[in-house]
């Protein structure tokens, strides 16, 4: 059973069941209307329902698939993580500091990664998309409002 | 005649000084981010899109081309001399590509990769030239019926076009559907599964999703296996090919050029197996098949002019249709509205400036990539020796400003890293990604059309019917998916990307 679970379509056809019912749930209050008048919510509701079925088929021809290869949480977490710090740092903070906090979140999704390296680098490359991105194309990114006002 | 004063209009234009420095830029920065292991073509106009945001519409779209074929061309770089491709069409190459890189030839790989793109470059161009009006005037007789068979028809096409199972492209074009009925409903403006987020209410941004399944997740992928680059490059030996190797390839490029331009039509990501089809038949029309693989130079010559005449080809059912086929022509309709235009038939009547200038960009951007990238090979090899561990955290940031840049909105960042996520778990699960970002793209334009039709049609699904075209467009979107289901026919079709 174990063996069964942990087998890629097994997996596969069970989160593609839980998206289509959760996008069902999501849906159901959508009128469905009549096919000359179709609702905003027919699309939604017959697409999750095709979805649904897809995922039981996926999931019923599941014993012949591959085995889940490994998985790890370090990388994503830390990777992912980086990118919603970027985000909630970008405006209040600006790029300044953004940035090389998204460099360090995210150099510790690698073991290889060394701390002095990767401070002088974020550092740097902080400095080099000021230059391109702010001063050169003058994009309305902030700067360092806490700082400088902008 | 007609075609010559078009064709001048669009060198008059694209040749100004302006243009062809932004052009140039286009290429160059195109080049530079498209040669970083794991970014792909995608990825590289998602991150690069805020540069073009400042420049007016025709150079803007010049520019973006101008990426494009930089980022395919440094993918082609990467996929030769570290054996990584940045997206599908680049795997082919690895195959030949990575092997005369380890025996010394890189530089020749490299060169006959750049002058094979160079020639399919030319003459996919002309073939744009010449079918744009009339296919144009065409689709101007399209009804909505019509558009939806048609579209119908493209995703049947990228189903069956996909790699691994159907069953599960089947899904991913499902999933894609779904994602884009996300967002304020056109008609009665109620929300769709917003889950109550604000910053859903216009949908989900395409190069947000884009740049989460592919930049994100390739990034993570690469991560998980531990660093096996090998810059597979004493020395890169020199550049330009003998006249016996120019020989040898000149039919397989040939061929292999005729072979993408027209998978690049199709509206289903044709583009995708222009070279894993052409590498298949040089590898059967070969006198020594058994180099293939070993580094034989027909190897790299045939899908990269294969895969540089699709990728300009998939520019017409944009262009002339409105319906972009694959992802990155996706990413250009993003461009393109943010610009204010629409694209369609109606854009080569309206902004012909526009029209014809971007088609003859896209000659100078071959030539450009040539004059670029032969002299410039020596700085790309450098920059691939930097290790993955410094590389990865500049490509996110760069994500993360490119992203974020876009509408000037955080949730934007946030909604990559979702999408990150899932892309990941994509992978994990063998689940392709392009084709639900195919069926992402065209499922707002498709739940329009269909309403539209039925609407016309007083709710009798008839239409679909009675109007020949549409009709049959439909019919023919289903033989493709039963064929494709045949045992007979699903063992070749694993059979041609296997190889």
């Amino acid at each position: 059973m174990r063996q069964r679970l942990l087998r890629q379509d097994f997996l596969g056809g069970l989160a593609v069941i839980a998206v289509a019912a959760f996008a069902y749930w999501l849906a159901r209050k959508l009128p469905t209307g009549a096919a000359g008048g179709m609702g905003p919510g027919a699309l939604p509701k017959g697409l999750a329902v095709v979805l649904g079925g897809l995922g039981c088929l996926l999931l019923l021809n599941s014993f012949n698939s591959q085995s889940l290869a490994r998985w790890s949480a370090r990388g994503p977490l830390c990777v992912l993580g980086a990118l919603v710090l970027f985000g909630l740092a970008v405006r209040p903070l600006g790029l300044a500091v953004a940035g090389p906090l998204a460099i360090a979140a995210a150099a510790a999704a690698s073991g290889e990664s060394r701390w002095r390296e990767t401070l002088v680098f974020g550092a740097l490359m902080t400095l080099f998309c000021v230059a391109l991105f702010k001063f050169a194309l003058g994009l309305p990114i902030p700067l360092a409002p806490w700082l400088v006002g902008y | 005649v007609e075609l010559l004063s078009n064709l001048a209009l669009g060198f008059g234009t694209a040749l100004s000084p302006a243009n062809l420095f932004l052009g140039f830029v286009g290429c160059l920065v195109g080049t530079l981010i498209g040669v970083l292991p794991g970014v792909g073509p995608i990825a590289t106009i998602a991150m690069l899109m805020p540069l073009t945001l400042k420049v007016d519409p025709t150079g803007a779209l010049i520019m973006l081309a101008g990426i494009y074929y930089g980022a395919q061309y440094g993918g082609s770089t990467t996929a030769i001399l570290v054996n990584m491709p940045g997206e599908v069409t680049a795997v082919v190459t690895t195959l030949d590509g990575y092997q005369m890189a380890r025996q010394g030839r890189a530089g020749v790989a490299l060169g006959v990769a750049a002058l094979g793109s160079f020639f399919a470059g030319c003459v996919a161009t002309l073939v744009i030239a010449a079918l744009a009006a009339p296919l144009a005037r065409i689709a101007l007789l399209f009804g909505p019926a019509e558009y939806f068979g048609l579209m119908v028809f493209g995703l049947g096409l990228a189903v069956v076009l996909a790699r691994g199972s159907v069953l599960k492209a089947l899904i991913m074009v499902t999933l894609g559907l779904l994602l884009s009925t996300v967002g304020t409903d056109l008609e009665t403006g109620q929300e769709r599964l917003t889950l109550g987020i604000a910053e859903l209410a216009d949908g989900v941004d395409f190069a947000v999703l884009a740049m989460g399944v592919f930049g994100i997740a390739e990034i993570l992928r690469n991560l998980e296996n531990p660093e096996s680059r090998n810059v597979a490059i004493a020395q890169l030996g020199r550049l330009l090919p003998t006249r016996e190797e120019l020989r040898r390839c000149f039919g397989p490029v040939a061929r292999a050029t005729g072979i993408g331009a027209v998978l690049g039509i199709l509206p289903g990501n044709g583009a995708v197996l222009g070279p894993f089809a052409s590498y298949a038949l040089e590898k059967k029309l070969s006198k020594q098949p058994e180099g293939f693989g070993k580094g034989a130079i027909e190897g790299v010559a045939a899908p990269e002019s294969a895969n540089n005449a699709g990728a300009q080809t998939s520019f017409i059912p944009l262009l002339t249709l409105g319906l972009p086929p694959n992802a990155v022509m996706a990413l250009m309709v993003g461009a393109m509205t943010i610009h204010g235009l629409i694209p369609g038939p109606q854009v080569m009547t309206k902004h012909p400036q526009l029209f014809w200038g971007m088609i003859a960009s896209m000659w100078i951007g071959n030539l450009l990539l040539l004059v670029i990238n032969l002299p410039l090979i020596g700085l790309w090899v450098r920059l691939l020796r930097v290790p993955y561990r410094i590389m990865f955290t500049t490509i996110l940031l760069f994500c993360a400003i490119g992203i974020y840049s876009i509408n000037n909105n955080p949730y934007d960042v946030y909604f990559t890293a979702f999408f990150g996520l899932a892309g990941y778990l994509f992978i994990k699960l063998g689940l392709e990604p392009a084709p639900m970002l195919l069926g992402f793209v065209l499922g707002r334009l498709m739940e329009e059309k269909l309403r539209q039709a039925l609407a016309l049609s007083e709710g009798s699904l008839m239409t679909f019917v009675e109007r020949p075209f549409a009709a049959a467009l439909l019919v023919l979107a289903a033989v493709v998916m039963v064929v494709a289901v045949l045992p007979a026919v699903s063992r070749s079709r694993q059979k041609a990307f296997q190889e």
